[in-house]
């Protein structure tokens, strides 16, 4: 979305009942679903599958953390399965791996995600300077990630030996794995931001009312560029996380990823018109979508029904979640 | 009854006019017609081969054309390699390219991208009288048979590669207990075939029983949650793991790693992609099966060769001949390292040897 383009919205009424009720959709969806699914099926209640859709909800979770900011801006990101691919390849080739003799270990996730951030910079450098639709900007930038992803796998596919990384996936702390771990310090990362931070407080006037911003004398600019950068960071580190979870670089470390995430965050109540949701709206949308797939494999739903059955929940549960603010969500229309 | 006497009479007439024409050639020895399909028969080092596939950038495809150039070099030629990056309307182009040329002694031996891309290939190279092989997708309909220079299609059994692991895997657990299967894309004919294959390898091996299938849709990453799932539902129940790939097994066998069952559960996929076959060979996954790509990049050159230098006549190669399934290899602990590097055998390539691994008609 470009500044000239920004839709001006009226100004809303502000009431409190109705906030609280918007906000307490997903999570009693959640509840609920939960519960449906546990008195179906005992093995999805037991400890084992909890922790396993916990474990299973990470990568997502951390990508989702991503693509919120972005959305909050009232810009879209599907840069997630491009920025994964390059970044699970550049950290696969700088771990010590099966390809060449590098051993960098911390330093190799670092710079992976240092480079997924580059590739949100790129993305928001676009979007600002050469007033190319976020849309365009950053489906752009996924077929570039998959490109330098594709030139890095060089036909002999790059499996790591690092045992830090890849015991990130195996090694449990209180339960859960290390990966479930660092997804929780990202939410708790991204949502410090977003409620402390300048960038997280512009993130959502932007995405609200970027006229007003504009007219207060605020350079959105740089935030809106600093905010795909963010972005990419975290895909960045999603990328790292897949790589540890499979052993190996894959092209395809990102696929679906961009498009499960939007559908996370939107279930969670993160609007794509921008402005509102957040952070924690998110996380919960990513358990929810975790909780429907892991629950339908569960009480034994048909592969060949599944999708569709998916497709459907999600479907009802946004609806249910958007009812109270028909008149805002602009997308619908 | 006067039609039969004039059918006769024009039967006669014809293969009078044949034997003229045979005897001309046979008289112009070293000539230019040994009437082989139609074709005069080549000089073999005026052959040309072609070797098409998708791209260089997977091992298996790579060991395509490393085969192709093996059985040129055995003739004394050199292959000419092409690759299409899976872009269908790149491989027409490439096709419609090479056949503009001089296509009187050309041999193709081509991957077509997806089976409605065998058409056209099939139509541009019989137009142009040039020697032409295809393997994994046609359309059901379309037959070699109908065209006198489309020499054979190759294919390969997903109903008997996904028995031939199930069975081997129902070995590895001892005859019984419980399996979950990961299957491919669903709407994929070889994901349908692979999997029709385990209900038959079921019915066999009745000590062993399906917990669970689900769709990891050939993806490792899929896999990999899939498998955590199945795990915590049916928990230590689960012996082994039947997965329509590869790639899904190297996603299931992450999984049992980070469930700390590695080594507990037996795995097995089909493709022997490397990866695979390294697990194989260390013990960790049980069987995969291997189609022999390098092969297959020899095969279909070889077939051409025969034919555009008159050692292989099209109309003596038998009907099972122009369409079929290959043979394909199980790869257990005891073979793997034969497959760990892949090699071609000049013996295979032989006219006479070409259609040994024949395993039955494509129906």
């Amino acid at each position: 979305m470009t500044v000239t383009s920004e839709v001006v919205n009226a100004p809303r009424r502000q009431s409190r009942r109705g906030a609280s009720f918007r906000d307490a959709g997903p999570p009693v969806a959640l509840i609920v679903i939960f519960l449906i699914f546990a008195a179906l099926s005992p093995q999805f209640r037991s400890t084992d599958n909890v922790q396993n859709i916990v474990d299973a909800a990470a990568v997502l979770a951390v990508v989702t953390c991503g693509i919120t900011f972005v959305l909050m801006m009232g810009s879209i990101d599907l840069s997630a399965a491009g920025v994964m691919g390059a970044c699970a390849l550049t950290v696969s080739l700088l771990v010590a791996n099966n390809r060449n003799d590098n051993d960098f270990g911390l330093l190799g996730i670092a710079v992976a995600v240092l480079l997924g951030c580059a590739f949100g910079c790129v993305s928001g450098l676009a979007l600002v300077l050469l007033k190319v639709p976020s849309f365009m900007a950053t489906l752009g930038m996924s077929a570039v990630g998959l490109g330098v992803a594709t030139l890095m796998f060089a036909g002999v596919q790059p499996n790591i030996s690092d045992t830090m990384v890849k015991g990130l996936a195996i090694e449990r702390f209180l339960g859960f794995s290390y990966l479930t771990w660092i997804a929780a310090v990202c939410i708790l990362v991204g949502w410090l931001i977003q409620r402390y931070t300048r960038l997280g407080r512009y993130a959502f006037a932007i995405g609200g009312a970027e006229e007003v911003l504009l007219l207060s004398g605020v350079k959105v600019n740089p935030y809106k560029v600093a905010v795909f950068a963010l972005a990419g960071a975290f895909y960045g580190l999603g990328g790292v996380m897949v790589t540890s979870q499979l052993g190996a670089g894959l092209v395809q470390a990102g696929d679906g990823y961009d498009f499960s995430a939007i559908t996370a965050a939107v279930v969670g109540g993160t609007l794509l018109t921008g402005g509102r949701g957040g952070i924690l709206h998110s996380a919960v949308g990513v358990m929810l979508v975790m909780v429907l797939t892991n629950g339908l494999v569960q009480i034994g739903v048909s592969p060949y029904w599944q999708g569709g059955v998916e497709g459907l929940i999600v479907v009802a549960a946004v609806a249910a979640a958007v009812i109270p603010q028909r008149r805002r969500n602009q997308v619908v229309k | 009854m006067n039609v039969t006497p004039r059918s006769a009479a024009a039967i006669m007439s014809l293969s009078l006019a044949a034997a003229v024409l045979a005897g001309c050639s046979e008289q112009a020895a070293g000539g230019n017609d040994t009437a082989a399909g139609g074709s005069a028969a080549c000089d073999p080092s005026a052959v040309k081969l072609v070797g098409q596939v998708r791209n260089e950038s997977n091992p298996y495809e790579a060991s395509w054309l490393a085969g192709g150039d093996a059985f040129a070099k055995s003739v004394g030629l050199t292959q000419e390699r092409l690759t299409y990056d899976g872009d269908s309307t790149k491989q027409q182009e490439q096709i419609s390219q090479i056949l503009a040329g001089d296509t009187k002694c050309l041999v193709m031996n081509v991957l077509p991208n997806g089976d409605s891309d065998t058409a056209p290939i099939v139509k541009g190279a019989d137009q142009a009288g040039a020697y032409l092989v295809t393997q994994w997708n046609k359309p059901a309909d379309l037959k070699p048979a109908d065209y006198k220079t489309w020499l054979s299609h190759i294919t390969y059994n997903g109903v008997e590669s996904g028995q031939q692991i199930g069975d081997a895997l129902a070995t590895a657990i001892g005859g019984s207990g419980g399996i979950i299967a990961l299957q491919g894309v669903l709407d994929t004919a070889a994901a349908k075939d692979r999997f029709v294959g385990l209900q038959n390898s079921l019915k066999k091996n009745t000590g062993v029983t399906l917990l669970d299938q689900q769709a990891a849709n050939f993806s490792r990453a899929e896999a990999l949650t899939v498998t955590k799932t199945l795990l915590t539902k049916h928990g230590d129940k689960v012996k082994g793991i039947w997965a329509a790939n590869d790639d899904m097994a190297l996603g299931a066998l992450e999984a049992l790693q980070q469930a700390g069952k590695a080594g507990k559960v037996a795995v097995v996929g089909i493709d022997a992609v490397p990866d695979a076959v390294s697990a194989v060979k260390a013990g960790t996954m049980t069987a995969t099966v291997s189609s022999d790509g390098s092969w297959q990049g020899g095969i279909g050159l070889a077939i051409g060769f025969c034919a555009a230098t008159g050692k292989l006549k099209v109309e003596d190669i038998a009907a099972a001949n122009r369409a079929f399934f290959a043979e394909q290899f199980l790869i257990t602990k005891d073979n793997a390292a034969e497959f760990a590097a892949p090699k071609t055998n000049p013996a295979d390539f032989e006219c006479g040897n070409v259609f040994n691994r024949v395993a039955g008609p494509l129906t």
